[in-house]
């Protein structure tokens, strides 16, 4: 254990799954709605109707898991330091090798950047899903801007989960580590999140 | 096959509802409980079991109280709002008469059809399945004419050869609402007033948000999925990924494993 550091607790890691097969729940049976090429996704669920009900079950149970996993790490996600400043300047060392690595908090500019874009997708998802819920029990103009905003947010949240499944694994090796097993090596946390690694340190 | 349509004369019409009736006989739909809204116009909207219906409008002409008679029903766009939006195959489809039919078998529930459309047309059922005008498909491919059509004592419904409507109906002077419109509609009206007296829309589209959501963000999104996955990829490639150093790391030491 010595060569680790305690990064998320069971509660952190719990909500961040249950929101990741509730999210992979809702593009597999959203996009049988969104495109005739993924229509046959809702055989998965039975049948278009029972695809559509997945979707709003699922869509509950991530709106709330998506407020529990802001809230929980709010403290850390909502403030930008100039160290931050920085890190976007320089694309967060992503487009070359050798920049040497900015000092980051518990979370880096860009992992900030992207709980902040969740949670406002979150409710802008949550209150247009809401609106077409029942599309015709609100009036056409809105429950068209809703449809319209709901396949927007979500070609967003599609991208940044593309992303961020991509830099959380092979792209920052050991990353995963700490949603898997709540913990991370400590060269890891040296190297991502260096004034983190510090606090947490200088606790003990 | 040549593109058959409605020509709908308002100026023919008396308000006789032999339409309204007609439709619910031939395609068997019940009668429904209704209100008195203190007009002659009744049932007040377009309903599940009411395919097509006469609205009253009261207006006033020199002084004078007078009606405007429009049969109200799907216009069969050429361009339709209601097939855009409709993401099961076949749900919506167009006859080779070029009319927009429906098959409730493969409609879904969705509801997308009632707000795609730009003449808020498309009613659901009981059973949460669509309901509008077929342009009674199933007589036409016979060579009947739609019951409406049928039953319509004073000629204002007609139906037939799109262009020889459109040329008759020029020939004989009259401004066609629906000529152009949406690639041309499937029911075209001649119309006493401006479009606007009717409350149709000048000009009217496809809904702005149902434009952008099926026309842009659909292809960009795809594009932005597909692009995403890309430079990821491209990413791992090039630059690499933030391997972490297990011995002998830049600075500060380190533990080692």
């Amino acid at each position: 254990m010595g060569n680790y550091v305690k990064r998320f607790s069971a509660f952190d890691r719990v909500v961040h799954w249950v929101l990741a097969i509730a999210f992979f729940v809702l593009v597999t049976s959203g996009l049988g709605l969104f495109a005739h090429t993924f229509f046959s996704y809702f055989d998965f669920f039975g049948g278009p109707e029972q695809g559509i009900l997945a979707h709003k079950i699922a869509g509950i149970v991530f709106f709330i898991t998506s407020i529990l996993l802001f809230f929980a790490h709010a403290k850390d996600t909502c403030s930008f330091d100039s160290d931050d400043s920085r890190w976007f300047k320089g694309f967060g060392g992503y487009l070359s090798k050798d920049e040497p690595e900015i000092p980051q908090g518990k979370f880096n500019a860009g992992q900030k950047l992207f709980a902040l874009f969740s949670i406002a997708a979150t409710v802008i998802l949550g209150i247009t899903g809401y609106i077409i819920w029942d599309p015709t029990s609100m009036g056409r103009g809105l429950t068209q801007l809703s449809l319209m905003l709901h396949g927007l947010f979500f070609i967003f949240f599609i991208m940044g989960a593309v992303v961020h499944i991509y830099l959380a694994t092979i792209g920052n090796p050991g990353t995963v580590d700490g949603m898997l097993y709540g913990q991370v090596k400590k060269i890891w946390a040296k190297k991502h999140a260096s004034k983190w690694y510090k606090e947490v340190t200088d606790k003990k | 096959m040549k593109r058959k349509a409605f020509m709908i004369d308002t100026s023919l019409c008396i308000a006789c509802r032999s339409c309204q009736v007609a439709c619910k006989q031939w395609n068997k739909l019940p009668a429904e409980a209704t209100v008195n809204s203190g007009s002659y116009e009744n049932p007040p909207q377009l309903t599940a079991y009411l395919h097509n219906k006469i609205e009253f409008i009261e207006t006033e002409e020199n002084g004078e109280f007078k009606w405007l008679f429009l049969n109200k029903r799907c216009l069969h766009c050429s361009e339709a709002g209601c097939m855009k939006v409709c993401p099961s195959v076949g749900a919506l489809y167009r006859t080779e008469d070029g009319l927009v039919a429906f098959n409730k078998d493969k409609c879904i529930g969705c509801n997308y059809c009632v707000n795609g459309c730009p003449f808020d047309v498309p009613r659901y059922d009981a059973q949460n399945k669509i309901a509008k005008c077929h342009g009674c498909f199933d007589r036409v491919e016979n060579g009947l004419q739609p019951a409406c059509v049928k039953a319509c004592p004073t000629g204002t419904l007609t139906f037939g050869d799109r262009d020889q409507l459109i040329a008759k109906a020029k020939s004989g002077g009259k401004q066609i609402y629906g000529e152009t419109a949406l690639s041309g509609l499937g029911a075209m009206y001649l119309l006493d007033n401006k479009p606007q007296d009717y409350a149709l829309a000048d000009n009217p589209t496809i809904p702005t948000s149902i434009f952008l959501w099926k026309d842009v963000i659909k292809p960009l999104g795809i594009l932005g999925f597909w692009g995403a996955i890309g430079v990821a990829m491209l990413h791992y490639v090039t630059v690499g990924p933030k391997q972490l150093e297990e011995n002998g790391e830049e600075k500060g030491g380190g533990n080692h494993g």
